[in-house]
């Protein structure tokens, strides 16, 4: 049984997007939340070999940054799960080693950023290492986790009951989010987040509007925010599958 | 076992019988060196 869910974008870019979804239930919405967070898989350093680290932090430091670098997860189908991706790091001080200096052996599976750093190194210390990326969920480790700022709320819908009396101090009324006026969604950033900036002189009244979420969803480079989305959502049809096949329904 | 004088930074190879010091210049503190095997750690 396949629904359609009337989804509209708010804002988008690649990393990060507001989007508002109707027609769904609360669970449903928390559903989506969970699997991006907990359910998409991504890549990450799991093993680290030192070959020489001279610098003043010890291995186990060192290996635990390398493992929250986040790393692109290739598109779905090109990897399957328990392959590895080595990457290696070779920096003489005195400089900093940046997740930029990590040269791997997949063009697939990159830094997703360039600038992250790793370790300061002082004269004559030197960190030379390699490390086996692999794939697996963000329930398993946080390093995991290709959606790191996802969260939802209600659309809220503004209305004007009247005007304010004519010596009466106007109240600021802060709303974050995005609101909905006369089918216009307007995020709230737009009027500083305080209604009575957008509605000078008026009472207005705010109300959940049912089965519609506003989502916030910010990825950490590991994949565009599309594709966390829609790979939260396979994801939720594979454990629904797999759960009607088990319950034989 | 490989150990680095502290003073003169030469390499110093220690026996039982030498005690600890530091053949080249006689000071007594002495740094163990790294091993060079390559070493795995997991990602915790």
């Amino acid at each position: 049984m396949a629904t359609d869910y009337d989804v509209e974008f708010v804002e988008r870019e690649d990393r990060e997007a507001r989007f508002l979804v109707r027609g769904v239930t609360p669970a449903f919405a928390n559903g989506i939340r969970r699997a991006m967070v907990a359910d998409v898989p991504t890549m990450a350093v799991d093993t680290v070999r030192f070959i020489e680290n001279s610098s003043v932090m010890f291995d186990e430091q060192i290996a635990l940054r390398l493992g929250l670098v986040p790393l692109t997860t290739p598109p779905e189908g090109e990897f399957v799960e328990d392959d590895t991706v080595t990457l290696s790091i070779d920096v003489q001080g005195p400089a900093t080693a940046y997740s930029g200096d990590l040269v791997s052996s997949d063009d697939l599976v990159q830094p997703a950023d360039e600038n992250v750093p790793i370790i300061q190194l002082k004269d004559d210390q030197r960190l030379e290492a390699e490390a086996d990326a692999i794939m697996n969920h963000g329930k398993n480790h946080a390093k995991h986790q290709g959606g790191v700022a996802v969260g939802y709320r209600h659309l809220q819908r503004v209305e004007v009951v009247g005007d304010l009396d004519e010596f009466e101090e106007q109240e600021s009324q802060i709303v974050r989010g995005v609101v909905e006026d006369d089918g216009e969604l307007v995020p709230t950033s737009e009027f500083d987040h305080d209604l009575a900036n957008r509605y000078p002189g008026k009472e207005v009244r705010l109300e959940d509007v049912p089965e519609a979420f506003v989502f916030h969803v910010e990825t950490d480079g590991s994949f565009t925010v599309d594709e966390l989305v829609t790979r939260a959502a396979d994801s939720i049809i594979d454990r629904a599958t797999e759960l009607e096949d088990a319950v034989q329904l | 076992m490989s150990y680095k004088c502290s003073r003169c930074k030469r390499d110093v190879e220690l026996d039982e019988y030498g005690g600890v010091r530091c053949p080249y210049c006689g000071h007594r503190v002495l740094l163990k060196e790294r091993s060079r095997d390559v070493k795995e750690v997991g990602v915790n």
